[in-house]
C-alpha cells in the first residue's frame, strides 16, 4: 500500500456534497417507489372495505437447501388470491401479494416486515419459514399493528410463550407446531413395542432440539420401557450425514428419530440407505418426510422398496387427507396451475388467504383489533380439515396424520399411507404451557 | 469554511429527516448510521492502518449481545450502550493482543477465526445467548441519569435521535483520531512499516491501538442494534456480516475519511431498493464489487475527487 | 473400539472431499500467491456441472465428470485471464474483495441457471451396496470416494515431482522473476495452474452430486473449511492440504461421535491457534 491521501478542505467538501446528494436522491428514491404503493384512496361509499386493492405482505426462503417451501408458500398464496379475485374478491376489494426473501435470516425477516407494513403498505402479514425469524418478527407486529399469519415456523415458543404467556396477539399460527414432530411420534410409535432404544438425528438448532425434546418426553410417558440411547446433531449446511448416521448407528437403535428437512432430508435419507441403514432398524421417522419435496426426492428409491416399509414420516398437511370435496378441488386446481402436488407450506398459504377472506368478511373492517377478534376462535373448513384457531394461543387446531411412505398407484410420487390419525386435542399441548427442557 | 457549510447542512438535514420521513425512512436511517460507525472504525483498521479484518462483526456482536443482557436485568439506554462498547472493547483489546503480531493474509485469517469463534460461541451457548433463537424481547429502555432526566424511547423518532447524536460524536472523534499524530504515525505504518520502525515507533503498540478503536466501534454500533430490533441473534457474528463494512468502505472509498459513510449509505439503499424488485440481489452486489475492484478502487468517492483514482 | 475405527474410515471418507477442495486453493496460493475466495463456489459448480450431466441429461457418469472437470476449467480459466490477472500486483486485500465478489455472483448465478432449489440425481447403481467393515455395513461409495482421494493425491504428486510442466510450476512458485527470466511464460503457466486448480475444486464437488446436497450458498459453507485446512497444512503446502484435510474430516466425523457441543468452536480455535503459533503451518517452511 504505497498511497497516502490527505484530505484537503476541496476534496472533503466534494465528498460531502456528493454524500448529501447521493443520500437525497436515495431518500427521496425510498419515497417515491412507496408513493405509488400506498393503499389506494377510499372511493366514497364505493367499497364496503374502503379500499380498492387488500394488501397482503409474504415472506418465505426461496434459495438455498430450503428454497422449496418460499416458493410453495407463494404458489398457494397466488392460487388463492386468483381464486378469490376471479370471484370479485373480498366485499368488492382485490386481493395483493407482495413476496420477499427472508434468507433463514431473522434480521432480514424482520426488515421485510417493516417494509411490507410500513413502507409498501400491507393490510395484513403471512409467511415466515425458519423459527428463528418467526420468533423475531412476532415482538415488532405490536409496534406495527398488523397481524401475521405464521405458515410455517413450527416453533411451540412463538405461540406458548409470545401469545399465551405475553400476549402478543397479533401473531396467529395456521400450520401445525412441533407438536407434530415430536407428540404425534410418540403416539404412533408407543404401538410398537418391540421398538424400544430410540435414536435421533436433529437439526442443531431449535427446532432440533424441541423435537426430540418433545419426542422423549411424551414417549417416557407412555412407554417407561423406552431408551434414548444415541443422538446427533447437524448444524445447518450439513451436506455429507455420514458422521451423523454411522454415530447414532453404532449403538444399535431400533428406531430413528430424525428433523433434517427439504433437501437435506433426502441426502440423509439416501445416506442412510447407503450406510444400509434400512436392513438394521426397525423404523425411521423422518419428521417432515410428507412433505412434497421430500417424497419426490426419494422416489426412486422408495419405488424400488429399498426403504423396506420402515419409513414413516407426517407432515403440516398431506395432499391425501383429509378425503374430502374441499382437499380434493385444492390439489386438483393445485395441480392444475402449477403442475406438481402441494407441500404443506402452499396448503398452509393457501389457507390462510381464505382465513383473511372470512375475517375481512365479517368484519367488515380493516383495523386490526377487529381482525383478531374476529380470527380468534373462528372455525373454519379449509383443504387441509377443520381447523378452529385456539384463543389462547392463537394457535390453528387440526389434525394431520402421520404415516408409512408408501407408492400408491392413483399417485405418481410416493405418498404416506397406512395412515395413523389421531384427533388433535389428543397431541397438541394444552396450556398452562411448562416450558420444554431442551437440553442436548 | 465551506467544508464546515456543508457538514453543517447535512446535520441539519438529519435533524429534521423525522418530520418529512416515514418510520420506514427512519428505520433505514439509523441502519445506515449503524452500518457507517461500523465501517468507519473498520477503516481504521484497513485504510489507514493497512490491516484486513474479517472478524469484525465479532466485536459487534460483543457489542450487541452484551447491551441486550444489561438491558434485560437493567433497562437504561445509556447503561447498555456503554456496557456494550466496554465489553467490545475490551474483547478486541485481548484478542487485540493476539492478532497484531501477524498481518496481511495471515492478520485476515486469525481475524476471521477468531470472529466464527465468537458466532459459535453465540450459536452454541444457549443459557447465555438464547442459541440460535437468540435474546428476545429486549426493551428499547428509556435514556436516563437518575435523578436529572429520563426521556421515554418507545417512538422511532426518540430512538433515532439518540442513534444521531452518538453518530455525529462518533464521527467527530474519528475526525480527531486521524488529524491527530495516532492517526499520522498508523498511516506511516501502513505505507512502511520498516521505515516507521526505524523511527522509533512502536509498531505493535500502534497497530492495537488501531484494532482496539475499531473494536470500540464495531462495539458501538453493535450496542445500537437491540434496543432498535428488539432481538440480537447470532448471525450478527458471522463472517458474512464482517464482510458488510469491507464492501462498504470498498464502494465508498478506502483512503478517504467519508468513504466508509459513504459507502454505507450506497450499500444499504442498493441492497433495500434491489430486493424489492428481484430476488437476485447477490448477482448485483457481486459485479459491483468486481467492477470496482478492477477499475474503482478508490471507490465512489474517488470518482468525485480527480486525485483520488491514482491506482 | 470397533466404533471408533468405523467413524475414523467415515471420516476419512468425508476428509477426501475436503483434500479435494484443499488441494487446488493452496496449489493456487503457492504458485500464484492468491488466495481464492471463490474457490468453493468452484467446488459447487462442479456439483451442478455434474449433476446437469449426469442427472439430467443422462450422460454415463465418468463421462459426466469430466465434463464438469471440463466446464469448471474454463471457468476457472475465464475468471483468472480476464480478471485476477489484472489485479497481481494490488494489494492481498484487492484479491479477497474480488474473489468474495465472484462467490456472491456464483450463488446467485447457480440460483438463476439451476433454481433455488437443492438438485437431487439418481443414484448410480454400480455404487450401490455396503460392505462389510468390523461387522458394519460401510457404503461402497464411500470407498470409491477414499479409492479417488488417494488417487488423485499420488497423481498430482507425481505431476509436480516427475513432470516438465511440473518442474516449471515449481520453478515459477519458488522463484516468479527468475522463471520468467529463463524463458517461461507465466501468464500462460498461472492461468493452466488456476484452471487445474478449479478442476480438483470441481472434481470434489462432482463426485459428491449423488450423495452429497447440491444447493446455492454450498461455496461459502465449504469455502470456510477451505481455509482451515490450508492454513493448519501451511499455506501453499500440498502434503500439508492432505494432512490438513485428514485432520479436519477425522475430527469432524469425532466430533459427532463424541464431542457435538463444541464442534464448530473447536475447529476454529484450532485454526487460530494453528495461525498464533505457527502460521506457516504444519508443514509450512
Amino acid at each position: 500500500m504505497r498511497e497516502r491521501k490527505r484530505i484537503s478542505r476541496r476534496t472533503f467538501l466534494k465528498t460531502a456534497a456528493a454524500g448529501i446528494g447521493g443520500m437525497t436522491l436515495g431518500l427521496k428514491g425510498i419515497e417515491a417507489s412507496a408513493q405509488d404503493k400506498t393503499p389506494a384512496k377510499a372511493k366514497p361509499a364505493r367499497k364496503a372495505l374502503g379500499v380498492d386493492v387488500i394488501k397482503l405482505g409474504g415472506q418465505g426462503v426461496i434459495s438455498g437447501a430450503h428454497a422449496d417451501y418460499g416458493w410453495q408458500i407463494q404458489a398457494g398464496a397466488t392460487l388463492a388470491v386468483e381464486e378469490i379475485n376471479a370471484k370479485g374478491g373480498v366485499l368488492g376489494s382485490k386481493f395483493e401479494v407482495k413476496f420477499m426473501d427472508e434468507e433463514l435470516k431473522p434480521a432480514v425477516a424482520v426488515k421485510n416486515a417493516r417494509y411490507l407494513a410500513t413502507e409498501w403498505g400491507a393490510h395484513l402479514l403471512f409467511g415466515v419459514d425458519s423459527s428463528g425469524s418467526a420468533m423475531a418478527v412476532g415482538p415488532i407486529l405490536p409496534e406495527l399493528d398488523r397481524i401475521c399469519m405464521f405458515v410455517h415456523a413450527s416453533t411451540h415458543r412463538l405461540t406458548e410463550e409470545l401469545v399465551a404467556d405475553k400476549g402478543i396477539k397479533q401473531i396467529f399460527r395456521i400450520a401445525a407446531p412441533v407438536y407434530q414432530e415430536g407428540n404425534l411420534a410418540a403416539l404412533i410409535f408407543k404401538e410398537f413395542p418391540n421398538i424400544k432404544r430410540w435414536a435421533g438425528i436433529h437439526c442443531d438448532y431449535e427446532y432440533g432440539y424441541s423435537a426430540w425434546a418433545l419426542f422423549k418426553d411424551t414417549l417416557k410417558k407412555y412407554r417407561p420401557d423406552v431408551e434414548f440411547v444415541s443422538i446427533a446433531w447437524a448444524p445447518f449446511w450439513t451436506m455429507d450425514f455420514s458422521s451423523h448416521i454411522s454415530a447414532v448407528m453404532a449403538a444399535n437403535p431400533d428406531g430413528i428419530h430424525a428433523t433434517p428437512w427439504a433437501g437435506e432430508g433426502v441426502m440423509l435419507l439416501r445416506q442412510a440407505l447407503m450406510l444400509g441403514v434400512f436392513d438394521k432398524i426397525q423404523a425411521w421417522f423422518q419428521c417432515m418426510g410428507g412433505s412434497v419435496d421430500i417424497l419426490e426426492g426419494i422416489s426412486r428409491e422408495v419405488e424400488a422398496g429399498k426403504f423396506k416399509n420402515k419409513l414413516w414420516a407426517t407432515a403440516r398437511y398431506i395432499h391425501n387427507y383429509p378425503d374430502t370435496p374441499e382437499n380434493k378441488k385444492f390439489v386438483e386446481s393445485f395441480r392444475k396451475r402449477w403442475n406438481r402436488f402441494p407441500n404443506y407450506s402452499a396448503e398452509n398459504a393457501y389457507s390462510t388467504i381464505y382465513v383473511f377472506k372470512a375475517a375481512l368478511e365479517k368484519t367488515r373492517s380493516l383495523k386490526t383489533a377487529d381482525l383478531i377478534k374476529a380470527i380468534e376462535g373462528m372455525k373454519i373448513m379449509t383443504a387441509g380439515g377443520e381447523r378452529f384457531f385456539r384463543p389462547e394461543d392463537h394457535q390453528a387446531i387440526y389434525a394431520v396424520p402421520g404415516g408409512r411412505v408408501v407408492i400408491d398407484p392413483k399417485y405418481p410420487i410416493p405418498v404416506l399411507g397406512d395412515l395413523k390419525v389421531f384427533p388433535a386435542q389428543a397431541y397438541y399441548r394444552h396450556p398452562p404451557f411448562e416450558p420444554l427442557k431442551m437440553g442436548k | 469554511m465551506k467544508t464546515r457549510l456543508a457538514i453543517l447542512f447535512l446535520i441539519i438535514f438529519l435533524a429534521v429527516l423525522p418530520a418529512f420521513a416515514g418510520k420506514y425512512l427512519l428505520y433505514v436511517t439509523i441502519h445506515i448510521l449503524l452500518l457507517s460507525i461500523f465501517s468507519l472504525g473498520f477503516n481504521l483498521l484497513f485504510g489507514y492502518t493497512g490491516l484486513l479484518s474479517f472478524g469484525q462483526a465479532g466485536f459487534y456482536a460483543v457489542g450487541a449481545y452484551g447491551c441486550a443482557k444489561i438491558l434485560l436485568v437493567y433497562p437504561s439506554l445509556l447503561v447498555g450502550i456503554l456496557g456494550g462498547v466496554a465489553l467490545a472493547g475490551v474483547a478486541s483489546l485481548v484478542l487485540g493482543v493476539l492478532c497484531i503480531r501477524h498481518t496481511r493474509i495471515y492478520f485476515s485469517m486469525l481475524t476471521l477465526s477468531f470472529g466464527m469463534m465468537i458466532f459459535s460461541l453465540a450459536w452454541k451457548w444457549r443459557d447465555m445467548t438464547g442459541g440460535d433463537d437468540g435474546l428476545v424481547g429486549i426493551p428499547r429502555a428509556p435514556l436516563e441519569v437518575p435523578g436529572v432526566f429520563k426521556i421515554n424511547m418507545a417512538a422511532m423518532e426518540s430512538y433515532y435521535y439518540v442513534v444521531l447524536g452518538l453518530s455525529l460524536l462518533a464521527i467527530y472523534l474519528f475526525q480527531r483520531i486521524i488529524r491527530s499524530p495516532l492517526g499520522l504515525t498508523l498511516q506511516g505504518i501502513r505505507d512502511s512499516e520498516t521505515r516507521a520502525a526505524c523511527v522509533g515507533v512502536s509498531v505493535r503498540k500502534y497497530r492495537l491501538l488501531s484494532f482496539t478503536i475499531a473494536g470500540l466501534y464495531a462495539g458501538l454500533a453493535g450496542a445500537l442494534l437491540p434496543p432498535l430490533e428488539s432481538t440480537v441473534t447470532p448471525p450478527v457474528a458471522h463472517w458474512s456480516h464482517s464482510a458488510e463494512p469491507v464492501l462498504a468502505t470498498l464502494l465508498g472509498g478506502i483512503y478517504t475519511f467519508a468513504g466508509p459513510i459513504v459507502g454505507s449509505v450506497l450499500f444499504y439503499l442498493l441492497k433495500d431498493i434491489i430486493v424489492r424488485f428481484t430476488e437476485y440481489w447477490l448477482i448485483c452486489l457481486g459485479v459491483i464489487v468486481v467492477v470496482l475492484v478492477m477499475g474503482f478502487r478508490g471507490g465512489v468517492v474517488s470518482i468525485f475527487l480527480k486525485e483520488g483514482s491514482r491506482r | 473400539m470397533e466404533t471408533l475405527a468405523f467413524q475414523g474410515l467415515i471420516g476419512l471418507s468425508v476428509a477426501m472431499y475436503l483434500w479435494l477442495l484443499a488441494s487446488g486453493l493452496t496449489i493456487v496460493f503457492g504458485v500464484l500467491g492468491v488466495l481464492n475466495f471463490a474457490h468453493g463456489s468452484l467446488f459447487m459448480l462442479g456439483a451442478y456441472f455434474a449433476f446437469t450431466f449426469y442427472g439430467l441429461w443422462g450422460v454415463n457418469f465418468w463421462l459426466a465428470i469430466a465434463l464438469s472437470l471440463l466446464s469448471v476449467a474454463v471457468v476457472g480459466y475465464l475468471m483468472e485471464r480476464f480478471f485476477l490477472r489484472h489485479i497481481y500486483n494490488q494489494d492481498h486485500a484487492y484479491q479477497l474483495l474480488l474473489t468474495f465478489g465472484f462467490i456472491l455472483i456464483f450463488d446467485d448465478a447457480v440460483k438463476m441457471i439451476w433454481g433455488g432449489v437443492a438438485k437431487i440425481p439418481a443414484m448410480p447403481s454400480f455404487f450401490e451396496g455396503t460392505v462389510s467393515v468390523v461387522g458394519r455395513p460401510f457404503p461402497v461409495y464411500n470407498l470409491f470416494i477414499i479409492g479417488a482421494g488417494l488417487f488423485v493425491a499420488v497423481l498430482v504428486w507425481l505431476l509436480f515431482e516427475k513432470t516438465w510442466w511440473g518442474k516449471m510450476v515449481r520453478a515459477s512458485a519458488s522463484d516468479r522473476e527468475m522463471a520468467g527470466a529463463i524463458g517461461i511464460n507465466i501468464p500462460t503457466l498461472f492461468t493452466g495452474v488456476f484452471a487445474f486448480g478449479a478442476m480438483l475444486a470441481a472434481l470434489g464437488g462432482a463426485l459428491g452430486t449423488p450423495v452429497r446436497v447440491v444447493a446455492p450458498g454450498i461455496g461459502a459453507a465449504m469455502i470456510i473449511q477451505a481455509f482451515i485446512i490450508t492454513v493448519i497444512g501451511g499455506l501453499g503446502n500440498l502434503k500439508g492440504a492432505f494432512v490438513g484435510a485428514l485432520i479436519v474430516g477425522t475430527l469432524s466425523a469425532y466430533g459427532v461421535l463424541l464431542f457435538p457441543v463444541f464442534e464448530l468452536f473447536l475447529i476454529f480455535l484450532i485454526m487460530a491457534v494453528v495461525l498464533m503459533i505457527k502460521p506457516q503451518g504444519l508443514f509450512g517452511g
